[in-house]
């Protein structure tokens, strides 16, 4: 299956998309002394899409290039090859006024609240600054951004302090506020809880939630932790070393996986539950992940995979539909 | 008295941080016990004071800080106890790193870069006299690390700290503090900054290390999974006190503060299903200046008269099964 | 918030209110240049205060400060209260002032009006030159030339720095490349020598341009506090301001550079790229305001270097011409006499020494108070202090 007729298959199988990636890559070079000495792999050809009014989570361990992929996503960085389409425009052609224009309707919510906001700005000039840059006439802007800070549980008390004077929660409600200023369609939310306590986390998760209800948003969702993965996301692919392994909707991938590695992943996510602990399967973990400048061949899972047969050590598996709307890069479900 | 044996009691612990912005009451009053042999978890969240507790057991409060009162007695053999209160600075520290040993969150903040895992697994081995030498340490260090389940511990001995991965960094620093041999390992978000599939290796490790060597763990965790997966006892710790003790089971199974509930609510699963999240609304509160009466009390939703006045008491409603809560509390009516 | 927490911390001293005044001062002042500032800034305000709490706890910052402050007032006064011009030889008035010990009095006879010098007796407070010129005076004057050569320097030289340390910063590269391989070749050459052979070049072509355009050289004149048949002295003064600016941003580039480089890597910096913000925007309202703080230390320190090298270049004979009353000129002037006439080596010696003390011990304490981490050690150090004691005595 080439990556077009896997795009196909997943609009058929996931509905509309609002992003469309198509074979991304991006290398990382490592500089030596005196020249570049090798390539971190940080996304390796990746195809997914991402349904419109919905939520596709992006799972991984550190380094696997779910930040990377999310970043490329938004331009932030040009890739090495691919193309991602955001409402059937491929936003790397994109120049100058197009650009902004697609900046205004894709956004992202950073991991960490306390590195994103300027610390030598007031909250009212934090939100404000979006409007400013794209230009845009509001009529009011002390109720404009009153009105923001509303929706995000926060209020006009809060005008004109510093992010400095916040908690983490505050602070992730104010970068939600300023990417809310300019109406956006799509929101890349790059960890947005990981730097905070469980307790503010579901306040925020939850807003996010009533947020995307509400404006109908697109987000692509960027986790480690498997629960916050579960509870926001509608589709969730598995990334490894800069590949998806598994692809498919929240629930059956969370029944059922299929890759060793999710399989892995899943069973090494403690349950905060004693009873379910006990009951959760057992699957030992073997080794360390590799590093991306030189990943393994074939299969890159295959040294950590209690299944790896011959084929895994010489031949990539490509990612295939295992089963209607389940997609799997494995060669226990591929033919061969 | 709810250990027979208990390897480290605590009773009454006060810490101050004397900020630049006013007196921080980290600590407020927290008494626990340890028995020989178990796996206790302090859980709570950031700024609860669960790793200043963990750090003033042997004394190591650094300024701003300071402990202002209370009782440590550290039991280093059944019925052998020592007043870690009334120790000199030298005698805690021939106990520190060799009774009571610490594994931190970030393994490379304990590794000097300059040096090789061998020296500083000997260095440690030496300051407490295990070894006669630096050289003789370095011979006896792939024996240390091969505990540590370190892969190919040999060559491991003359890396230095930027050739291993996280993981592993973090293996050599619990080979460090297993060098010694401690009664009592104290791990402080060991895992925090590493993936869930490290995580796991070396939860199960630790597992299986307790059970071999007959070792105490004190686990400081805000992470609820970990908690489930590892623990015996666990204490919930809120703005600098213990607001419920009990036997992981049944705290996980009757839950009875409102903070536990909270708490419980609010963590997502991967497995079995979702329902909405509870959040628990507002923040931690500022420790300068802490809400009278019970600390939780501006963001319960069961809250009544006493709570904004008296502090409630750590009373024990079932068999081992403390809770802080006027709920509960004769003073405070029946529920 | 910061206010309240500040009021119960600190018990406020004298000039804790003194700088509360003036910081209100200057918000209201800025209140009503734009209408509702103050709302908007109250925060920053605030810490404003707190910043000169901290100040008013440190004796180091607070001598450096006084230091400087002695050196700006006699910088600018300092012409309109010396009893004498600075060229002014009082032989000329048949008073024997040559190489005059200092507390030497003389009388100055009816008939020296034409040198600007009234009849009277006068204390010769620091001795007398070689030239039988009042030295005090010519200190007085000396403090002038030196601070107009530093403002000037400074309004210009670091600022080329900071300005090609943004774009090599920001933009990388091969510009970063370029830019940093020039500021490489300016470091290598000692500062000094490349400053003497840009002022041995710079003053013919300074001397043309000064005579096609006189008020420049009379703008010049008045900032000098010099008389105008000094004109031709000019050129001189003004090519060691411009070779100083040659030599004074390759530092500043490389600081800002390195600094430009760890700010840039925060994320506030990419999220303001993700919300579509443009580069200048970037770089002036999120990365320089960042990283004013050092700079502005840095400047503060350096003051104390554009002074000492100033007065190293006249010294060397460069730029300040006789009779220009410059610090380093009256020592070169007077070395050839010492030590049997100490006074004209040792009392302006003293006035550089002083100075230069003044700024870094200005610019060290600046660092530690705009240095979030170590103001935070600071104001922690010296709060303790009034708690215990001194509250329950004043009470």
């Amino acid at each position: 299956m080439n990556s077009k007729e896997l795009i196909n298959y997943m609009k058929s199988t996931f509905g509309e998309p609002m992003v469309e990636v198509v074979d991304l890559k991006k290398y990382f070079p490592v500089k030596g002394v005196f020249r570049t000495i090798g390539y971190v792999r940080a996304v390796d050809g990746v195809s997914f899409i991402v349904p419109k009014g919905k939520t596709l989570g992006l799972v991984g361990e550190s380094g696997c290039g779910k930040t990377t992929t999310g970043r490329l996503i938004l331009r932030l960085i040009e890739p090495t090859s691919g193309h991602v389409y955001f409402d059937g425009k491929d936003i790397f052609k994109l120049k100058g006024k197009k650009l902004l224009e697609f900046r205004r309707k894709a956004q992202m919510v950073f991991q960490d609240p306390y590195m994103s906001l300027d610390p030598r700005m007031t909250v009212f000039d934090i939100i404000m600054e979006p409007i400013r840059a794209h230009k845009i006439k509001v009529e009011d802007p002390q109720k404009f951004v009153v009105n923001l800070l509303y929706e995000v549980g926060l209020n006009e008390t809060h005008l004109y302090r510093y992010p400095h004077e916040f908690s983490g929660g505050q602070r992730q409600r104010i970068a939600v506020a300023r990417v809310l200023a300019l109406e956006p369609e799509f929101i890349v939310l790059d960890e947005p809880t990981s730097a905070l306590d469980v307790s503010v986390q579901a306040q925020i998760l939850n807003m996010l939630k009533d947020l995307q209800a509400k404006r109908g948003l697109t987000y692509l969702f960027i986790s480690h932790d498997l629960g916050v993965v579960r509870y926001m996301s509608d589709y969730i692919a598995v990334m490894y070393l800069g590949k998806i392994v598994e692809m498919g909707p929240a629930e059956e991938v969370f029944e059922k996986p299929l890759h060793p590695y999710t399989k892995m992943l899943f069973a090494s996510m403690p349950v905060p539950d004693p009873f379910e602990a006990k009951k959760k399967p057992k699957v030992e973990v073997i080794g360390e992940p590799p590093s991306p400048i030189n990943p393994p061949p074939g299969c890159r899972f295959h040294p950590r995979c209690q299944y790896a047969m011959d084929i895994c050590r010489k031949k990539e598996p490509p990612l295939v539909m295992a089963e209607k709307g389940h997609f799997v890069a494995c060669w226990l479900y591929a033919k061969k | 008295m709810r250990c027979k044996d208990p390897i480290i009691v605590v009773k009454d612990l006060y810490v101050n941080f004397y900020t630049y912005a006013g007196v921080v009451k980290a600590i407020n009053g927290v008494s626990f016990e340890i028995c020989r042999g178990e796996t206790y978890c302090l859980v709570g969240e950031t700024g609860c004071g669960k790793s200043v507790t963990s750090r003033a057991l042997t004394r190591l409060i650094k300024s701003p800080g300071r402990i202002e009162k209370g009782e440590i007695y550290f039991y280093p053999e059944p019925g052998k106890k020592i007043d870690i209160m009334k120790l000199s600075d030298e005698e805690i520290r021939k106990i520190r790193g060799y009774d009571i040993a610490y594994i931190f969150q970030d393994p490379s903040a304990s590794l000097d870069p300059l040096y090789t895992i061998g020296y500083h697994v000997a260095e440690t081995m030496a300051f407490h006299g295990v070894v006669q030498s630096i050289k003789e340490g370095i011979k006896k260090a792939a024996q240390v690390l091969r505990l540590a389940k370190m892969p190919d511990p040999e060559s491991r001995v003359r890396a230095f700290p930027h050739e291993l991965s996280g993981g592993m960094k973090q293996r050599a620093v619990i080979g460090m503090s297993l060098a010694n041999r401690p009664k009592l390992l104290i791990a402080d978000e060991p895992t925090t900054a590493l993936d869930v599939t490290i995580q796991a290796q070396i939860m199960n490790f630790l597992k299986e290390l307790k059970e071999k060597e007959n070792l105490t763990l004190l686990l400081i965790t805000h992470n609820m999974g970990l908690v489930a997966e590892m623990c015996d006892t666990v204490a919930v710790m809120y703005a600098g006190e213990i607001v419920e003790e009990a036997p992981v089971e049944e705290l996980f199974k009757n839950p009875l503060h409102p903070y536990t509930r909270g708490l419980m609510r609010a963590v997502p699963k991967h497995v079995g299903k979702n329902v909405t999240l509870e959040s628990i609304p507002g923040t931690v509160p500022n420790l300068i200046f802490p809400p009278p009466g019970c600390r939780f009390h501006p963001r319960c939703p069961y809250r009544f008269d006493p709570c904004d006045k008296k502090r409630p008491p750590l009373i024990e409603i079932e068999k081992n099964h403390k809770v802080a809560c006027w709920l509960y509390a004769k003073e405070g009516g029946k529920r | 918030m910061a206010t309240k927490e500040a009021e119960e911390v600190y018990e406020k001293k004298v000039l804790d209110r003194v700088s509360d005044a003036f910081v209100d001062a200057l918000a209201n002042l800025f209140d009503k240049i734009r209408p509702g500032w103050k709302v908007r800034n109250q925060a920053r305000v605030d810490e404003w205060k707190l910043m000169f709490y901290a100040f008013n706890r440190s004796p180091i910052g607070i001598a450096g400060a006084v230091l400087v402050a002695i050196f700006i007032i006699i910088a600018i006064i300092g012409p309109w209260i010396a009893p004498f011009s600075y060229g002014t030889s009082l032989a000329l008035c048949n008073q024997t002032a040559y190489l005059a010990h200092p507390g030497t009095v003389v009388k100055i006879p009816k008939g020296c009006e034409a040198l600007g010098v009234k009849p009277g007796t006068y204390r010769l407070i620091l001795g007398g030159d070689s030239f039988g010129r009042d030295l005090f005076s010519r200190i007085l004057y000396g403090a002038r030339t030196s601070f107009v050569v530093m403002i000037l320097v400074l309004l210009v030289g670091p600022w080329i720095g900071v300005a090609l340390g943004l774009i090599s910063g920001y933009y990388g590269g091969a510009v970063d490349e370029t830019i940093m391989r020039i500021t490489d070749m300016f470091l290598v050459f000692p500062g000094l020598i490349l400053a003497i052979a840009f002022s041995a070049v710079l003053p013919s072509r300074i001397s043309i341009f000064l005579k096609d355009h006189p008020w420049v050289g009379s703008f010049f004149l008045h900032l000098f506090a010099l008389h105008p048949t000094e004109r031709g002295a000019l050129a001189s003064l003004v090519s060691v301001i411009i070779a100083l600016w040659i030599v004074w941003w390759p530092g500043y580039a490389r600081l800002v550079r390195g600094m430009v480089l760890s700010e840039k890597e925060n994320t506030y910096v990419e999220a303001a790229r993700a919300l579509g913000v443009s580069t200048t925007s970037i770089l002036f309202r999120h990365i320089l305001p960042n990283i004013l703080g050092p700079i502005l230390v840095y400047l503060s320190l350096d003051s104390g270097g554009v002074i000492l090298t100033e007065a190293g270049l006249s010294f060397l004979g460069v730029g300040a011409v006789p009779p220009i009353a410059d610090w380093g000129r009256i020592i070169y002037d007077g070395s050839q006499y010492f030590p049997s006439a100490w006074w004209l080596v040792f009392f302006p010696g003293l006035a550089i020494l002083l100075t230069v003390l003044g700024f870094n011990l200005l610019g060290d304490t600046l660092r530690d108070i705009l240095d979030p981490r170590t103001r935070r050690s600071i104001e922690f150090r010296l709060k303790k202090k009034p708690k215990t004691k001194e509250e329950g005595e004043e009470k």
